[in-house]
């Protein structure tokens, strides 16, 4: 109780607080232990004082510190973890230490491995490579970040892991600014036309030569990238009602956009503007209707801005970020609220209970985050932190 | 309600857990064992949730010889349809 609270008075003195709630058994939740939590947690953990960014995969998280450092605990089976061990699971965060010769400047973390991306634009991944989502050009898994050496002489900005694939984001990579490996079969890598099964080197993505990303994201078997003009563009698996597409398609939309994320069945996007849009789903983020699925699998691609909603019951109100687990959806809003929908389950909306919501409901911190200055919100596969500076 | 239709050979075999998997949205695995599948069962269920998938195979594949069970093809090329 003593520790507790001085941990408590520590975190205010840094002026970060952070929570989670949701599933919880592999450790994932950063509360030392091994359960779901049905509302939010105030997580004490000394070595998580100045985290600038969270990565949340199938059951583990990656934190990055704003020292450049990287910390991990959940699930490690698969050598996700990169603490040089495979482990079931890890209940206390952990510093990475093989990239302490580096200065991390971002990290993704996929189904069951994890990616770390350097200041001066080295690559590194770690965790299971069954599917060549590692990048090394086998399939070998490992418990060590091992630098993908493909990228050697090229600068790595960004890279984000799905459920079996991985993309990348160079610096100044102008035609060749996206690469994709890993799983292939539902398109997600959109370096071919063609169906690939899996590649385990990085191919470039053929559709940017006039477009210029600035953020990237992969979860499931979905793929997208926006470019600095705002445009979307998806590939891989179709959202409900709508076929596999191979390469990137850019959504029919004039709204500007300016951050994506996405689910096992669903994406959202927020615009520059801070209304929130929804693609897939069936109506928000909740389960995908299987059935209704099926039946309308031939919809053809290029009318898929019909199947973009505006996010309803926000009455207006500005959103400032957005988070997608595979089946639910968390956004923040301007005047300093956290909403969620979708599957709750295993409490991943942290309301209290494990019933579904079909429209975003406010979550109950416990603190008035008004006083907040920055709530950011990431979500792992049924899971969610939200990471606060006053 | 089927979460899901997964291919056998989208499934990776579990050694510890003697089943094949796939990865459940609640961040658990969905687990159909070879028993199952010689008996034509074709649900996979998640041990953590409610969730199940249906499983897309060819029985006739685990009943032919059960001293070498089929692995889940993990190719290691490129494979161009």
């Amino acid at each position: 109780m003593e520790e507790e609270k001085k941990a408590e008075k520590r975190d205010n003195k840094n002026d970060q607080i952070i929570w989670s709630w949701g599933a919880g058994t592999e450790g994932q939740l950063g509360t030392n232990k091994l359960q779901d939590e049905l509302l939010p947690q105030l997580i004490h953990q000394p070595s998580l004082s100045s985290v600038s960014h969270l990565a949340c995969g199938g059951a583990h998280v990656i934190a990055l510190t704003s020292g450049g450092k990287v910390v991990s605990w959940g699930r490690g089976n698969s050598g996700q973890l990169g603490q040089g061990e495979v482990v079931n699971n890890s209940l206390y965060p952990k510093i990475v230490t093989s990239l302490d010769a580096y200065f991390i400047t971002h990290v993704s973390a996929g189904w069951s491995y994890s990616a770390f991306v350097s200041d001066n634009g080295c690559l590194f991944t770690c965790g299971d490579g069954s599917f060549g989502q590692l990048g090394h050009g086998d399939y070998t898994s490992h418990c060590t970040p091992f630098e993908v050496s493909f990228f050697a002489n090229q600068h790595v900005v960004q890279v984000a892991c799905g459920m079996r694939h991985s993309l990348v984001l160079l610096k100044d990579g102008s035609q060749n600014q996206v690469y994709g490996f890993g799983s292939g079969k539902r398109g997600q890598l959109g370096v071919s036309k063609y169906k690939i099964k899996s590649i385990n080197l990085p191919e470039v993505v053929r559709a940017f030569e006039y477009a210029e990303i600035v953020q990237i994201a992969a979860n499931g078997d979905h793929s997208a990238a926006l470019s600095a003009d705002g445009h979307l563009y998806t590939w891989g698996r179709g959202f409900k009602g709508f076929e596999d597409v191979h390469s990137p398609q850019r959504l029919n939309s004039s709204l500007n956009f300016s951050k994506a994320t996405l689910g096992w069945n669903h994406a959202l996007a927020l615009t520059g503007e801070g209304e929130v849009y929804m693609l897939g789903g069936n109506h928000l983020g909740v389960l995908s209707d299987h059935q209704s699925m099926n039946r309308a699998k031939q919809i053809p691609v290029d009318s898929r801005e019909a199947n973009l909603e505006k996010v309803p019951g926000l009455d207006g109100i500005k959103i400032s970020d957005i988070a997608t687990g595979s089946e639910h959806s968390v956004i923040v809003t301007d005047n300093g609220e956290i909403k969620t929908w979708g599957w709750g389950e295993h409490g991943q909306l942290g309301l209290g209970d494990t019933s579904d919501q079909i429209s975003p409901i406010t979550v109950n911190c416990g603190h008035d985050l008004n006083e907040a200055t920055s709530i950011r919100v990431y979500c792992g596969s049924g899971f969610t932190f939200a990471l606060t500076m006053a | 309600m089927s979460y899901d239709d997964v291919e056998i050979e989208d499934m990776e075999w579990n050694q510890e857990l003697q089943a094949y998997t796939y990865p459940c949205p609640c961040g658990d695995l969905f687990q159909i064992t070879k028993e199952d599948l010689k008996l034509g069962e074709e649900i996979a269920r998640c041990p953590s949730c409610s969730l199940y998938i249906t499983v897309i195979y060819n029985i006739e594949d685990f009943l032919q010889d059960s001293h070498n069970p089929i692995q889940p093809s993990k190719q290691q090329s490129l494979s161009v349809a």
